[in-house]
C-alpha cells in the first residue's frame, strides 16, 4: 500500500495509538465516568430526597397548625361555657341570698313588731296599774284633807282632762 | 527508535496527554466530597454538561451514559492534543536536520491531532465502535438490513443502491473523521509557523486564539459526529 506509506501512516504507530486510546478510555471509564455518574447519582437522590423532607415538613407544620386552630378554638369554647355555667351559678346564689335575707328581714321586722306590742302592752299594764295607785293614793290624800268645793272641781277637771 | 518501534514526536505527546489525563482522574478522586470544591468541581461540569448535551442528542438517558465514557473520551483527549500543541516549544525546539539541501528541524514533541496515524487509529475507533453499537442494537439482520436492500421491494432498485452508499459511506466516515482532524490541526500548525516565522511578535497571536478555538471545535465535531453515528446506527431502517 503505498498510499499509506506516502501519507506517513506506519500501522505499528496506528496500533499504539489506538492501544493508547483504549487505556485511556478504559482507565477513564473505570475511575472517572463510573464514580462520577454514582456521584452525581448519589447526590441527586441526597437532594431530592432532602426535598422531599423539606416538603413533608411544611405539609406536617400545616397540619400541625390546623390542628392547633381547632384545639384553640375548642378551648376557647370550653372557656365561654365555664365562664357561663359560673355566671350562671353566681347569679342563682345571688337571688338565693338575697331572697333569704329578705325573709330575715320580714321575720325580725315582724318579731320587732310583736316585741314592740309586748313591750307597749306591757307598759301600759304597767303604767295603768301605777296611775291606778296614784289615784288610789291622790284619792287618799284629797280625801284625807278638807277639800273645799273649788279644789274638788279643778281637782275633777283636771283629772277629766 | 526504540526497538523496532518507532517513537515519534506526535506519538509521544499522545502518550503524554493520557498520561496528564490518567493524573489529573488520579488526582480529582483521591477523594471525593459531596460538597465539591477546585478540580473536582470543573470536571464535574463538564460531565454534567456533555451529559446532558449526550442526552439531547440520543433522546435516551441510558443510552446516552452507555455513550458517554467513548464520546466524552474522544472529546478530552481530542481536546488536549490540540491544545497541547499551541504550547510556546512544542512545533519548534527540536533537533535540526538536513534534508535535501535544507535544514529543517525535526521537534520533539508535536501535536498528535497532526499526525494521520492518531486520527487514523481514533476514527477507526470510532466508526467500528459505531458498527458494533449498530449490530448489537439491531441484531446482525437488523443492521444488515440498512446496507443490503433487496430490490423486488418498494423503491425497487433504488433502495438497493442507496443501501451499497450507505455501505461505502461508511468508509467515507473513517477517511471524513481522519482528515477533517488531521486537516486542521495540522493545517493551524502550518499556519502558525508561517505567522511566527513572517512576524514573529503579536500577529501570530490572532491565529493562536483561532487555533484554540479550532482544536475546541475540532474536538467536539469529532465526538459529536461519533455520537450522530452511534444514534443513528441503532435506529432500525425503515421501509
Amino acid at each position: 500500500m503505498d498510499i499509506f506509506t506516502k501519507l506517513g501512516i506506519d500501522w505499528k504507530l496506528l496500533i499504539a495509538q489506538v492501544i493508547n486510546f483504549g487505556i485511556l478510555f478504559w482507565i477513564l471509564r473505570r475511575y472517572a465516568y463510573q464514580p462520577m455518574f454514582d456521584f452525581l447519582e448519589k447526590r441527586t437522590t441526597r437532594i431530592e430526597q432532602g426535598l422531599k423532607d423539606a416538603e413533608a415538613a411544611t405539609v406536617r407544620l400545616g397540619e400541625m397548625e390546623v390542628k392547633e386552630k381547632v384545639v384553640l378554638t375548642e378551648a376557647r369554647a370550653e372557656a365561654r361555657n365555664i365562664i357561663a355555667s359560673a355566671e350562671e351559678s353566681a347569679k342563682k346564689r345571688d337571688t338565693e341570698r338575697e331572697k333569704e335575707t329578705e325573709t330575715k328581714v320580714k321575720r325580725l321586722l315582724e318579731e320587732a313588731a310583736i316585741k314592740i306590742r309586748e313591750e307597749k302592752d306591757a307598759i301600759m299594764t304597767e303604767a295603768k296599774q301605777e296611775i291606778g295607785e296614784l289615784v288610789i293614793i291622790s284619792v287618799e290624800k284629797i280625801l284625807r284633807e278638807k277639800v273645799d268645793v273649788i279644789k274638788d272641781k279643778s281637782l275633777i277637771e283636771g283629772m277629766m282632762k | 527508535m526504540l526497538g523496532s518501534f518507532p517513537v515519534t514526536n506526535s506519538f509521544l505527546i499522545g502518550f503524554l496527554v493520557s498520561l496528564g489525563m490518567v493524573l489529573v482522574t488520579w488526582f480529582i478522586f483521591r477523594k471525593k466530597e459531596l460538597v465539591p470544591r477546585g478540580l473536582q468541581n470543573v470536571f464535574e461540569l463538564i460531565v454534567e454538561e456533555l451529559l446532558s448535551f449526550i442526552e439531547s442528542v440520543t433522546e435516551d438517558k441510558a443510552q446516552a451514559k452507555k455513550y458517554f465514557p467513548l464520546i466524552a473520551t474522544i472529546f478530552l483527549f481530542v481536546l488536549f492534543s490540540n491544545w497541547i500543541g499551541l504550547l510556546p516549544g512544542l512545533g519548534t525546539v527540536g533537533l535540526s536536520h538536513i534534508k535535501d539541501g535544507h535544514s529543517t528541524i525535526i521537534p520533539f514533541l508535536r501535536s498528535t491531532s497532526a499526525d494521520l496515524n492518531f486520527t487514523l487509529a481514533l476514527s477507526l475507533i470510532a466508526v467500528i465502535t459505531v458498527q458494533f453499537t449498530g449490530i448489537v442494537a439491531l441484531g446482525i439482520i437488523g443492521y444488515g438490513k440498512k446496507f443490503l436492500v433487496s430490490p423486488f421491494h418498494k423503491p425497487y432498485v433504488i433502495g438497493t443502491i442507496v443501501g451499497i452508499l450507505e455501505l461505502v459511506s461508511e468508509v467515507g466516515k473513517t477517511i471524513s473523521f481522519t482528515f477533517r482532524l488531521f486537516g486542521n490541526v495540522f493545517a493551524g500548525e502550518v499556519l502558525l509557523t508561517v505567522m511566527l516565522h513572517l512576524v514573529p511578535f503579536f500577529l501570530p497571536l490572532p491565529f493562536m486564539f483561532l487555533e484554540i478555538f479550532v482544536g475546541l471545535i475540532q474536538a467536539v465535531v469529532f465526538s459529536m459526529l461519533t455520537l450522530v453515528f452511534l444514534k443513528m446506527a441503532t435506529i432500525p431502517a425503515e421501509h
